[in-house]
Formats: structure tokens, C-alpha cells, sequence
């Protein structure tokens, strides 16, 4: 069985803003699963609430659209319970770092064999055009009429910090790049995170195409086993006043995934084990 | 025959382990028994105390009066003096000045070296609990070397210098009280041992003998012992269990693991319950089965978290924003605590929707005898396909199909050509969101039409006591145990009452209720809460409305003696008293803050 880029099409019509980063990425993602040969039925993708939530009805694999913030603890359950799954979680900046951000903090110390991919345009964009966790100092929104007084969510320098064992930026303008950066994510062995800057044309009048031509630039050279050298470089934006906006794969390391540390599931998946078969005599006996 | 005893001490001191101990070593001479913890909110300080019942006969519920009080602290004497039967006895520290408090009439106080005995046996002076253990099993002559198989038992992977010592302490205490000749006389009445165990524990066996794979949750007092229990047991189990960040992150893993195939819970109680509530929708629209164990405490909010009560049915009944079927199981005693939780996961599958077994730290934390559970009992998957003929090109499998009787096939992810979307979107058949006005009618339809088959898969409540009786006690869940002991006592004084108690709580078959209460003359509800919560649940589905309502919901369930005094009030008063009764203590015997009675 082998599958092609089409194969992860769906005859529903795809509807994001004309324009939408999204576009990008999810072309960069069925590229990649294709590319990669991934089946589709040995795929789960997972998501939270959120323009960005809508993609697993976009793509023809098994799919799960949780409720605002949830994509992690659902995608994380179901690579417990069936590890031989191809597991990718998606939501976006304000589902993953506002409202689901402590799900974010703890898969990283968990390291899970599984992909999570953010789709950050720095703005709400479903409920109309609020400030996000990542929308930058001074962004006039709808809730920052004034604009923004607290400091941006900085994705990449937590997810270092916390024990992301892949960690690296997109963005959806370059899905070629995208694309590559999602199979690197895709094939790591344990947690892999990729934030990926996907303009929203709607409501984010500050961060478009354009602003990130202008300061978008590929690592290279980079040691990406060096943890100080990856927060270095996850600080460059700002650092820099922005001029300055590095992508790529910031950090990659190696560690024991979760589930490869139980013996329970070592060689079968829980789902595949059989059940109504447990003895519970030597429970009993525990118990007299 | 009925005996018990009060272990009381400080929190810390470790009486919990000390009770449970002293239950097992009756659960070994085949003894009924119940052992029940009460303590505060502290890890240190405030007052704990474990009673330990036993009888020949079934024991349901802790009486409210003992046989022998084992103080290990001033403390304990003070709380505990008053709840001495006649001709029962206080141990304590002989080191304790007890002077200052007023021991009642006909009860003897008893002092224990306990320092010196520990000194003499060569032990440290953490063994106070095993001296006192040793004494209280030694005043009712119980063979000490039940005790010391215990003891080797529960000390037994601290290393054989531990066991040692805690045998030559314990014997120690057992022989000096044993010289003074007390005229208890208890004995094992068979080599048959009993189980002991938690109601949460059992309902974690069910669980795990029901073919629960998956069991995540957050830590919260009174439903802890759930995840302690599955974790000890994990990899004996074959389970996988997480801790997670949270009670929404523990909800949200429990939907995933099932989405993904695997029979999966979480426990949690009343405010992680709230945290769960909006997963607890989502499981019930992306129609994934899950089983929820809410063991109920004191609320709102923090409240009294150590302490029982029955007030989280509403909450559990209306969860969640919508409209949708769910269904709510009460076990009552150890035995259902088993069976429910090996059954939950047959309803849920079989319907597709969440199973909240609702329980409560009476229940949940209180230890008990069984002699065996019910093996019988099958897995039913319900509607599950494998083996799916191709799809057409870039379409999906309908997950959420409109089927009749409103169960839709599930497919578990893996499985060729079953690819579609769970959601918590309104969706189409595949799982394709849609807000078609057509489709979400047809949808919440399909969802509602289960219960019809639903219905024929939950027993009617059960009767209890004679056929036919004046009085007619209705419960639910686990104040069913001190309502069977006050039934027990009822008898003895020839006075015929009986029992209607309720485990399958929601939905509600009103035929099969109404048939139950067919023939009752006069009926009181007993409720371990404060406004009779599922008494408005029967009026509002089964129009069944009780006489009289009996209410507590000061942290304790209800006490046997207690429910016999006010139904014989009612008795008393031709059944023309107040409607609705509510139980005040005289006394206000805090454990929180033992200072605030001058201690």
C-alpha cells in the first residue's frame, strides 16, 4: 500500500479565508505524510477548537476535533493506548499556549512519540480578532484597544526549557521548507514541536506575508543539540526587535519516549491486548 | 452479634494503617466487618480515628456507639468517651492525664504502659500503634497469632528487623493486657479469610476485571485510592495508568484512549468533576464511550473534603452544556462497587455515551469484608466493525451513521477504510461538521433514540427486608449500608420495614418504578444530603413523590440507630409529623480543631 498526496484529500470543500497561512501548512503537512508513506488509516490526526482545529476534517486520515486547548491530552491518549499509531496533534496560538497551555508544559516532560504542530498567526481568528498569547507588544485587537501590554508567549524558548526533545518554526508562506521541517518532525522519535507563523489575512493586519518576508530567515550552521545555542536563537526575534526572525529546527536531542518505558505495553498495544482475560486471584489473595 | 472499636489518635500517627490492620485481622477469623476512617484535612495535627465493626452476621455501616476505644492520644478520650456502650472499656497512654474529662457511667478506663512495654520488647517508640493494636485484639481475646501474621504481612517489605521488633512490641502489650482478664470474648469463627477492601478498590477490580485498559486522573481525596490502587497494579494488570496535569487533561486522555480504542476511565470527585464537565460533552457528542468514577465529598467548592456526602447527583445528572443521554450508576455496597464497575464499561460501549458511577467517601474510603465477587459477569463491546469494504475515493466512513436504534458501528483508527472524524462538532454522518438544520435534528434524534434500549438493559431497584411492611425506606447508593442495619435492628424489635434502595439512578424506567413502589404504604426517603436531590429526580421522571424525607449532610452518612429513631418518631406520630426531617447533632465534635474544645 502506498499513498500519494490526493489520497489525503477530502471532496468537502476546504473553507479558510482565501489567503489563510493555513493553506500552506496543510499543504506542507499531506506532503509530508505522503512523502514519509504513512497510511492513512494508521494516521490520527488530533486538534483542539480553532480555525486551525477545522484540519482534521480536511484530511482524508482518522481524525479527532477535541474542544478548545484539548488537542494534546487526546492525541496523547491515544499514543498510549495504540502506540503503532502515526499520532500529529494541530491547534492553534491561543488554543495551545492560551487556554491548553498546561497540557503544552507537561507533554514536553513526557516526550511521547508524537507530532504537535501550532498554527500561530498571533491573533484569535475564529472569535473575531482578539489579542492571542503571541500577538506582539502594541497590537491593537479588539481586546487590546490600546495595545498589548503583556509580554508575547515565547513558544520555542518554553518548549527548550521544558523538555521538548525536537523543537522548530515553520512558516506557512514557505511550504517547501514547511514540508521538510514536518517529515524532520514527523520521523524524530518523541515529542516534536513546530510552530509554524501562518499569516491570518483576516484579522492579524500586523504580521502578513510581507512582514515576514522581510525578516524570515532559515537556520543554518546551527547545532541543534546545543540547548543554550537554541535559546539563543529562540530570543533572536525579539532580541533583535524582530528584524531578525529565524526558522528552522531550533533543537533535537534524544531521550526515552514515555511509552517505550512501560513494560506493559512493550509488545503489544493496549489496544490490541486482549480483554476479560485478567486473573484477579492473586488480587483477591492480596487482599485476605 | 455486633463489637467494635474506635482507634483514635492525632492525624500523622498513622491510625489508618493501625485500623486496617486490626480489620484484617478479623477479615482472617472470617468475621463481617467494616472499618471506617474518619480525619480531617491535615497531614498533621486535628484528630483521626478509625472504627473498626465486626459481627457474625453481616455488618453494614459503623454503629454509632463501641465496645473499646484504644486512645493513643488525650485527644481521644475526650472525642470518643461518650460513644463507650456499658461495660465497655478505654484504653489509653498511661502517661495521658486524663482527669480532667467526665467518663461515663458503667464504662471502665483502662491504662497502658505503653511506653514502658515498648522499651521492655526492645522496640522504638514509633511502635505505639502495634502495642495499642496488640491491646485492644488482647482485651477481646483474640489469638495473637492472627496479629502477628499481620503484622509480618503489612511490615513485611520494611525487612525482617522490623517485623521482628513490631511482633516482640505487640506481644508485649497482648500479654500484659490478656494477665488482666476482660470479659470479651471474641474468637475467629472459621479458618476462611475475607477479603478487606475499599469501595473504591473494588470498583477498580470491576473495572480492571471488565477489561479496563486505561485509567487516567488527577489526585483528589475521597477517589485517590482508585489511581493508588491501579498504579500498585499496573503492570500486574497489564493497565496503563497516568497521572496527569489535571482533571481536564485526565478527562480529555480518558475520550482519547477510547477514541482509540481501549475501555478507558478516570475518577475523580466533585471538583475535579467540574474540571471534566466540558469533556464529559464532548465525549457524549463524539459518542465515545467513557466511565467516570465521582466519589462524592462535602461541597460546594472545597467544603469539607474528607467528609461524605450524597450531594453531587444533580451535578452529575445535568453535567454539561446541551442536551444528552447519559447514564448514572449508585453502587450501595462493596459487592456493587464491583459489579458496576465491571458493568459501566459494557453500557458505555454498548451505547456510546459516558457512565458516571457515583460514589462517596463513605463508600469510597471505607474498608469492608467480601468473601468473593461476581465472576459471572460478561464484556459486551456493543457495535464495533472490522473488516470495512473500501470507501469510495477521498470519502469517509459513517461513524455516525442513522441507524434505528440509534447506535452507530465504531471503528477504532488503524482499521483500513474506517477513516472519519470524531468530533465535538455537530457532524454528518462521517463526522464532517455541519450545522445543517436537517442533520442536527436527525443527529440529536439518533442520540436520544438509545435509550429505548437503554432502558431494558437497567435493572429496577431492588427490595430489601419483608414483602410487605408500614414503613418503606427509599436510598440510593451508599446509604443503603446503614439503612439495611437499621432494617436489622427493626427486626429485632418486630417492627416490619423495608427497603427500595436505587443503583441504576438515570435514566429512570417509570414503569419499572412505579411497579416497585406498587403496594407501599408509607415511604421515607433518605438522602445523605440537603435538599433530597434524588427525591426531585423521582418526582420529576417517575412522579413519585416519598412521605417523609430524611436528610443529614453535617459529613457523616447516616448512622443504623439514628434511622431507626426518627422513623419510630414518625411511627410515633401517626405519620402526621413534619414532612421533611433534617438530622442536627447536640454535640459539635470537631476533629479539625481539637483547641476549640480546650484541648
Amino acid at each position: 500500500m502506498t499513498t500519494t498526496i490526493k489520497d489525503f484529500d477530502v471532496k468537502e470543500k476546504i473553507q479558510w479565508c482565501p489567503g489563510c497561512g493555513n493553506y500552506g501548512l496543510i499543504t506542507a503537512l499531506k506532503g509530508a505524510i505522503a512523502d514519509l508513506g504513512l497510511l492513512q488509516h494508521e494516521t490520527v490526526i488530533t486538534s483542539g477548537i480553532g480555525c486551525s482545529s477545522k484540519l482534521p476534517h480536511y484530511v482524508d486520515t482518522y481524525g479527532f476535533e477535541s474542544i478548545h486547548g484539548r488537542s494534546l491530552p487526546v492525541a496523547s491518549a491515544i499514543k498510549l493506548a495504540n502506540t503503532k499509531l502515526n499520532v500529529i496533534a494541530v491547534g492553534g496560538d491561543g488554543d495551545g499556549y492560551g487556554i491548553g497551555v498546561q497540557h503544552f508544559v507537561h507533554i514536553m516532560r513526557r516526550n511521547y512519540n508524537l507530532t504537535y504542530v501550532v498554527h500561530d498567526n498571533q491573533i484569535y481568528g475564529l472569535t473575531t480578532g482578539q489579542a492571542s498569547p503571541t500577538s506582539l507588544l502594541g497590537m491593537k485587537t479588539k481586546t487590546t484597544p490600546w495595545g498589548v501590554i503583556e509580554q508575547p508567549f515565547r513558544p520555542l524558548a518554553v518548549a527548550i526549557n521544558g523538555g521538548a526533545t525536537f523543537v522548530a518554526r515553520g512558516y506557512a508562506g514557505d511550504p517547501v521548507h514547511l514540508k521538510e521541517l514536518f517529515k524532520e518532525a514527523i520521523q524524530h522519535k518523541g515529542f516534536a514541536f513546530v510552530d509554524v507563523f501562518q499569516p491570518c489575512v483576516t484579522f492579524n493586519k500586523i504580521n502578513t506575508y510581507p512582514w515576514f518576508q522581510e525578516r524570515i530567515y532559515k537556520l543554518e550552521g546551527h547545532n541543534v543539540e546545543d540547548k543554550w545555542a537554541a535559546l539563543k536563537k529562540a530570543y533572536e526575534d525579539e532580541e533583535t526587535d524582530y528584524k531578525k526572525v529565524p526558522i528552522g529546527v531550533f533543537y533535537k536531542v534524544n531521550r526515552p519516549t514515555y511509552e517505550e518505558q512501560l513494560p506493559q505495553i512493550k509488545e503489544k498495544a493496549l489496544v490490541d491486548q486482549k480483554i476479560g482475560e485478567v486473573d484477579l486471584s492473586g488480587a483477591y489473595k492480596e487482599l485476605k | 452479634m455486633l463489637f467494635s472499636i474506635r482507634i483514635g489518635a492525632e492525624a500523622g500517627a498513622g491510625v489508618m494503617v493501625t485500623g486496617r490492620m486490626m480489620a484484617k485481622c478479623f477479615t482472617r477469623g472470617d468475621y463481617h466487618v467494616v472499618c471506617y476512617p474518619e480525619y480531617p484535612s491535615l497531614v498533621r495535627g486535628g484528630h483521626n480515628v478509625v472504627q473498626v465493626s465486626i459481627g457474625t452476621s453481616k455488618v453494614y455501616s459503623p454503629p454509632q456507639k463501641c465496645n473499646i476505644v484504644m486512645a493513643l492520644n488525650r485527644d481521644a478520650v475526650f472525642y470518643h468517651k461518650d460513644f463507650v456502650s456499658k461495660g465497655g472499656v478505654i484504653i489509653y497512654d498511661e502517661a495521658l492525664d486524663i482527669s480532667a474529662f467526665k467518663i461515663p457511667k458503667g464504662v471502665v478506663v483502662f491504662p497502658v504502659p505503653l511506653a514502658k512495654l515498648i522499651e521492655k520488647a526492645g522496640g522504638s517508640p514509633k511502635m505505639k500503634n502495634t502495642v495499642a493494636l496488640a491491646c485492644a485484639l488482647a482485651m477481646a481475646d483474640y489469638p495473637f497469632d492472627i496479629l502477628a501474621g499481620v503484622i509480618e504481612d503489612e511490615f513485611g517489605r520494611k525487612g525482617e528487623d522490623v517485623v521482628k521488633k513490631n511482633i516482640a512490641v505487640a506481644k508485649e502489650g497482648y500479654d500484659y493486657v490478656e494477665s488482666k482478664n476482660f470479659e470479651f470474648d471474641i474468637k475467629p469463627l472459621s479458618k476462611n479469610r475475607k477479603m478487606l477492601l475499599s469501595g473504591n478498590e473494588a470498583i477498580a477490580l470491576g473495572a480492571v476485571k471488565g477489561g479496563m485498559k486505561f485509567y487516567s486522573a488527577y489526585p483528589m481525596t475521597p477517589a485517590s485510592n482508585i489511581l493508588h490502587y491501579l498504579f500498585t497494579n499496573e503492570r500486574k494488570f497489564n493497565i496503563v495508568v497516568k497521572q496527569t496535569e489535571d482533571e481536564i487533561a485526565a478527562m480529555n486522555y480518558t475520550v482519547g484512549a477510547s477514541y482509540a480504542g481501549a475501555r478507558s476511565m478516570t475518577g475523580t470527585s466533585g471538583g475535579g468533576f467540574a474540571l471534566m464537565v466540558e469533556a464529559l460533552g464532548m465525549a457524549a457528542l463524539a459518542e465515545t464511550p467513557i466511565v467516570v468514577a465521582l466519589v462524592q465529598r462535602i461541597g460546594p467548592s472545597t467544603g469539607m473534603p474528607t467528609w461524605t456526602e450524597q450531594g453531587d447527583l444533580r451535578f452529575a445528572l445535568h453535567a454539561s452544556q446541551g442536551d444528552f443521554l447519559r447514564v448514572i450508576l449508585a453502587p450501595g455496597d462493596l459487592e456493587e462497587c464491583f459489579e458496576l464497575g465491571f458493568e459501566a464499561f459494557n453500557l458505555a460501549e454498548k451505547y456510546q455515551l459516558p457512565v458516571i458511577i457515583i460514589s462517596d467517601k463513605f463508600l469510597g474510603e471505607g474498608l469492608f469484608s467480601a468473601d468473593r465477587f461476581n465472576e459471572k459477569l460478561k464484556i459486551e463491546r456493543g457495535k464495533i466493525v472490522k473488516g470495512l469494504p473500501a470507501l469510495a475515493p477521498n470519502t469517509r466512513f459513517k461513524r455516525y451513521e442513522l441507524t434505528n436504534d440509534g447506535i452507530s458501528p465504531r471503528v477504532f483508527p488503524g482499521t483500513p477504510n474506517g477513516m472519519h472524524v470524531g468530533t465535538s462538532y455537530e457532524h454528518d454522518e462521517t463526522g464532517f461538521s455541519t450545522e445543517s438544520f436537517i442533520m442536527r435534528t436527525k443527529q440529536v434524534d439518533k442520540r436520544a433514540r438509545k435509550i429505548k434500549k437503554l432502558l431494558k438493559d437497567l435493572p429496577a431497584p431492588k427490595l430489601y427486608g419483608p414483602k410487605k411492611a408500614d414503613v418503606t425506606i427509599v436510598c440510593w447508593g451508599s446509604q443503603k449500608l446503614p439503612v439495611l442495619d437499621a432494617i436489622g435492628i427493626f427486626k429485632k424489635e418486630g417492627i416490619d420495614v423495608n427497603v427500595i434502595h436505587f443503583t441504576y439512578i438515570f435514566p429512570l424506567d417509570k414503569a419499572a418504578v412505579e411497579k416497585a413502589f406498587k403496594g407501599c404504604k408509607k415511604t421515607v426517603m433518605v438522602e445523605n444530603n440537603s435538599t433530597g436531590q434524588f427525591a426531585g429526580i423521582l418526582k420529576e421522571y417517575c412522579d413519585f413523590q416519598p412521605d417523609f424525607l430524611l436528610l443529614k449532610y453535617d459529613g457523616r452518612q447516616f448512622f443504623g440507630e439514628q434511622i431507626v429513631e426518627q422513623i419510630e418518631k414518625i411511627i410515633a406520630s401517626k405519620y402526621k409529623g413534619k414532612r421533611e426531617i433534617r438530622i442536627h447533632e447536640k454535640e459539635d465534635l470537631e476533629y479539625y480543631n481539637p483547641q476549640r474544645h480546650g484541648l
